[in-house]
């Protein structure tokens, strides 16, 4: 399968920050927080971002939205600075030439055909040739055999792909995507994938959100984890990857002989804790990489039959409480 | 070409089934008590005091009022504004497209019913034509300033319709006309003013020679104020 190819960017670099004279970072959030009355949905977060893609990763409800929205224009920092493309993100429509924005709501006119709605963006960006850039835009996230078929019939995987097409039709340098691969199958999102690296690796600067951690894996070069409004960590995903693995765990471990096992694992350097409860072994470590790595040799060593090892708190939730912790 | 592909999909959007069907069926009742008046009699003498209850009244603000705040607001609420919002469109351009486009429905569907209406419920030795033509150019108007109003309330406030109809049923129905010299702030004030002017036999109105200014007004400051706010417009449901 093709996942298009798109032009290196002319001047990428081009736009400065006017009061400092370095190349402005394509996304810059300076100190910026957002409360709805009472509730604060965003928390002093500062980043910048330039070329390449950047994955927001963070459970449901962590402010990914209210920074994207920001970002994009739709919402007023209650305080800091927000700017895209070294200028001024709200209030200032004149940012959208070089902005794409795929929002998570779904809602497109239901009577458009995809095409309509493609080629009606084309003419909002007053392209000069706005069928043609909606057939380049289609034949990019592979719809063009569903084009001209009303978007009110189309999966939630094809409502996704004609919002993608829709925000990348004039070739913007900078695209934002919210929770881009909901609703999408697995070959759907791997041509994603080779799209959103093309567009890249032409030297665009693309942010997305996302609440799954593999996603975000595969396919950003950085990552900005949001916890509860904060930001919890950024960087190279590896970095956060054993951020991630080395903090406290917890296992559940079934074996042919819990009580020996147990007294043979606080041996361990790693293992600070365990506990056999109602028939089950609960084991605290300090480290999750040290101890996988031992677990086999202990039960061997102490001529014990493992049946199962599981870690107790892999939920994402507890990874992001723990890297907020942290700070 | 922005303006006109705006209104376009507006048009497209408003013109859904049952909207349509129902604001027809509104639009149709002044034709339908006409049918039945000439059925059953002569028809009226005060042909200005019987179309000023009948659509002035009743049915200009309804069918406004549903147009009125379908042309933004259930696009703001639904979310599909948002691919409106992130073009490089100014945002008086959007708010002019949507009222011209609601404003013409409404006008192309009661300016026809008024005169209809008005042409059947006359008593055939009066001379209604001027009257009704007077009322139909007041209710002309009026399509465009009510429109104007509701665009901009749908904007400021997610429950437009609800207190659109607030405002033309208790302000307009009865607040209005309890309180002397607040009547410069009813839009039906401003219909009835310019049927007068056209026509003074047609109608009394309290705001007389002064409703096309105010008409002119409440239009210009409804549409500077719908921009600064959509301007202003902040995303609902961001998490």
């Amino acid at each position: 399968m093709s996942a298009g190819s798109f032009a290196p960017l002319p001047g990428a670099e081009g736009a400065a920050d006017a009061a400092t004279g370095r190349p402005a970072a394509a996304l810059l959030l300076e100190r910026v927080s957002r409360w709805y009355g009472n509730v604060v949905a965003v928390n002093d977060v500062t980043f910048a971002l330039g070329p390449g893609i950047t994955g927001l990763l963070g459970p449901n409800g962590a402010g990914k939205t209210t920074i994207l929205h920001m970002l994009a224009g739709l919402l007023r920092p209650s305080a800091g600075r927000v700017m895209i493309g070294g200028q001024t993100a709200w209030h200032n429509p004149s940012v959208y030439r070089s902005v794409g924005l795929v929002p998570e709501r779904e809602a497109v006119h239901a009577f458009l055909t995809g095409r309509g709605f493609v080629e009606m963006a084309a003419r909002l960006q007053r392209l000069p040739d706005p069928r043609a850039a909606a057939a380049r835009a289609i034949a990019t996230v592979e719809l063009e055999a569903a084009a001209d078929r009303p978007v009110g019939t189309y999966s939630k995987g094809m409502r996704q792909r004609v919002k993608i097409a829709g925000a990348l039709v004039h070739e913007p340098s900078i695209l934002l995507l919210d929770e881009p691969f909901n609703g999408m199958d697995p070959r759907q999102r791997l041509h994603m994938i080779g799209l959103l690296r093309s567009m890249a690796d032409a030297g665009r600067a693309i942010l997305f959100s996302s609440h799954i951690l593999e996603e975000v894996e595969r396919l950003a070069d950085g990552v900005l984890v949001i916890h509860a409004g904060r930001l919890a960590a950024a960087g190279d995903f590896r970095e956060i990857r054993r951020l991630m693995t080395d903090r406290p765990h917890t296992f559940v471990v079934r074996s042919s002989d819990d009580r020996h096992l147990a007294s043979a694992f606080m041996a361990e350097p790693a293992v600070f804790g365990t506990e056999l409860r109602d028939g089950r072994l609960t084991v605290r470590v300090a480290e999750f990489g040290g101890f996988t790595r031992a677990v086999a040799r202990v039960a061997r060593d102490a001529g014990v039959s493992l049946f199962e090892v599981a870690p107790t708190d892999d939920s994402l939730e507890s990874v992001f409480a723990y890297l907020v912790s942290r700070r | 070409m922005i303006f006109a592909e705006i209104a376009r999909v507006t048009l497209r959007a408003l013109l859904g089934r049952r909207r349509t069907l129902l604001m027809l069926l509104l639009a149709g009742i002044p034709i339908l008590v006409g049918l039945i008046v000439r059925a059953n009699g002569p028809g009226v003498r005060d042909v200005g005091a019987t179309l000023d209850g009948l659509v002035v009244r009743v049915v200009l603000p309804l069918v406004a009022l549903v147009f009125g705040t379908a042309a933004l607001g259930s696009e703001l609420e639904d979310g599909t504004a948002v691919h409106l919002l992130t073009k490089p469109i100014r945002r008086s351009t959007i708010v002019l497209a949507k009222m011209t486009v609601a404003g013409t429905l409404t006008a192309a569907m009661l300016v026809p019913s008024t005169l209809l209406a008005g042409m059947l419920l006359a008593r055939p030795d009066t001379d209604a034509f001027s009257t009704t033509s007077a009322l139909a150019i007041g209710v002309l108007v009026g399509s465009y300033v009510y429109v104007a109003i509701f665009v901009a309330l749908s904007i400021v406030t997610s429950r437009g319709l609800l207190i659109g109809l607030g405002y033309a049923l208790i302000w307009e129905g009865i607040l209005a006309g309890l309180l002397p010299g607040s009547q410069v702030f009813s839009v039906r004030e401003y219909v009835r003013g310019i049927a007068q002017i056209l026509s003074p036999e047609a109608i009394e109105s309290v705001v007389g020679s002064g409703a096309a200014a105010y008409a002119a007004i409440a239009l210009v400051a409804a549409t500077v104020i719908a921009s600064l706010r959509l301007a202003a417009y902040e995303v609902r449901g961001s998490d």
